[in-house]
């Protein structure tokens, strides 16, 4: 302390007392230009992606320091599980893959017999989904944000975009990815939206997060809808980014109310959103379509209807107003390249016979 | 003598941050304490010479980037508590226990108000009484750490 004090001393003339360098309220007014300038950048220019993920590089370390203890917990629980638990375990995974065997052998019937079926109907393929086991290292600590991290990253060829699934549902999807961790943001934050498909019917329609009580909403479906309490909603897989037929979640209120045209429909996830640490990050090759796609001009219609879907997904709330018509959406939008094309030109001619083709 | 404060800020914060790094859920993560800030305004309060407002907002940094918010988010907040925190140092040392505790109890609803406002601008709704939780955890883990024998008082008037 002492050498410090004598500085102060012969640099400023005062007692060390006052001596503190700037005033805190110049500080203040510094730093927090300094917070806000940043917030400005981050939010609205998104330059400092970059700057983050490598940052990111060093704190992963501390997220696997911070795992260590929950970890030596779990290792050493097991390792001390009892003999008699242990057997039990094993004789009920034995049954369970047996079931699940059972009806393996039946999906590969049926994944032949679909292909087959596509290619009677020219139809393009399904999408093969990539799965990639991750487990939840991190919980991001704000409470308006239901952010959680995984330990798989770009090295793992996790991209952002990503779903993220459990042994029950839809949990979530990737929204930014780190060298080797990766942030997931659940189904449940208020700027994530899923496009879900009710079983029992085949309604098309968009879910969004409640953000607060680990709910999801379906807004803006009119109050007539035929919705029940109880359906099972699953993921339509239209928007390319989602595998279909993912369970999400299950209505568990519908309220109609006279002053509002729309019904509010409380949905609760299937998928074990706080309860696992254990999750599947599913992601959807995007050359795939490229191959898959019959022709070149089918190409550019499943690409036009993509664009418009995510278009519906991300521009909230006046674009989702139609959510009910979804599936007649993309037909007047993937329509208009041809419109343009029929135009009378001389390029028009010869471009008509080949896209027949 | 300094060194060894410098060595004990650093740790302390150190060890602050894999707290807030632990697989945190369900009620602990709501009740859960800023610990980080809890450690801010202590070395404020102690050693006001070492720790300052920039400290704070460099922490905050460290903050956002774990959190995965937008970044300056916590900066912010971090840095309108430690001015506050700094202003009333003199007199905050000279404080016995429980006016200490109220007022460290204050440093900690301000830096989540300042939260909150930022988080009502980037369009969230209000969360409920509960969102307060984590200032009460915070002074219960301060009056622990007091009776424990951490020393927040008198002596740093030596400094």
């Amino acid at each position: 302390m002492l050498p410090g004090f004598h500085q102060n001393l012969e640099q400023q003339q005062a007692p060390a007392f006052f001596a503190r360098g700037p005033s805190p309220f110049a500080r203040l007014v510094f730093f927090a230009a300094l917070s806000l300038a940043l917030m400005a950048t981050d939010s609205r220019l998104k330059y400092l992606n970059s700057v983050r993920e490598n940052l990111m590089v060093f704190l992963h370390p501390l997220q696997v320091i911070a795992n260590a203890p929950s970890l030596l917990y779990q290792f050493t629980g097991e390792y001390f599980s009892t003999h008699h638990y242990l057997l039990n375990e094993n004789a009920e995974l034995k049954k369970q893959s047996l079931q699940q065997q059972i009806t393996l052998q039946r999906l590969k019937t049926l994944t032949l017999e679909n292909a087959n079926l596509r290619d009677l109907l020219q139809a393009s393929k399904t999408m093969e989904e990539t799965s990639t086991l991750g487990e939840i290292i991190h919980v991001g600590r704000d409470s308006f944000t239901k952010k959680v991290v995984v330990n798989r990253g770009s090295k793992q060829q996790i991209i952002a975009g990503a779903a993220v699934v459990d042994a029950n549902g839809v949990i979530g999807q990737v929204t930014r990815t780190y060298p080797s961790s990766s942030e997931v943001t659940l189904i449940t934050d208020k700027s994530l939206a899923i496009p879900i498909q009710i079983e029992r019917n085949g309604l098309r329609a968009i879910a969004f997060g409640h953000g607060r009580d680990n709910t999801l909403d379906l807004p803006y479906l009119p109050a007539n809808v035929d919705i029940r309490r109880g359906d099972k909603l699953i993921t339509s897989g239209i928007d390319g980014i989602y595998p279909a037929g993912l369970a999400v979640a299950t209505v568990t209120d519908i309220k109609v109310t006279p002053d509002s045209p729309f019904a509010r429909i409380v949905c609760a996830p299937t998928g074990g959103i706080e309860n696992h640490r254990q999750v599947l990050l599913v992601s959807i090759p995007q050359t795939e379509t490229v191959i898959d796609s019959a022709s070149p001009d089918n190409h550019q219609l499943a690409n036009t209807t993509k664009r418009t879907i995510n278009k519906t997904t991300i521009t909230k709330k006046p674009a989702v107003g139609q959510s009910t018509n979804l599936s007649a959406h993309p037909k007047p939008a993937a329509g208009k390249p041809l419109d343009s094309n029929s135009k009378p030109s001389p390029a028009n001619v010869t471009s008509k016979p080949h896209a027949q083709q | 003598m300094h060194n060894n404060k410098l060595k004990s800020i650093y740790f302390s914060l150190f060890v602050a941050f894999i707290c807030l790094l632990f697989p945190w859920s369900g009620l602990a993560l709501k009740l859960r304490p800023d610990f980080m800030l809890l450690v801010i305004i202590y070395w404020l309060l102690r050693a006001p010479n070492q720790c300052n407002v920039g400290t704070a907002w460099f922490i905050g940094l460290c903050v956002d980037l774990a959190t995965g918010g937008i970044f300056g988010q916590y900066a912010l907040a971090y840095t309108i508590t430690a001015f506050f925190a700094v202003i009333y140092q003199r007199r905050l040392v000279l404080f016995n226990a429980t006016q200490q505790l109220v007022y460290v109890f204050l440093l900690l609803v301000i830096s989540q108000i300042v939260l909150l406002i930022l988080k009502t601008f980037a369009g969230t709704e209000p969360p409920g009484w509960g969102y307060f939780l984590p200032s009460i955890t915070g002074v219960f883990l301060w009056q622990i750490a007091v009776t424990l024998g951490l020393n927040t008082g008198r002596q740093s008037r030596s400094n």
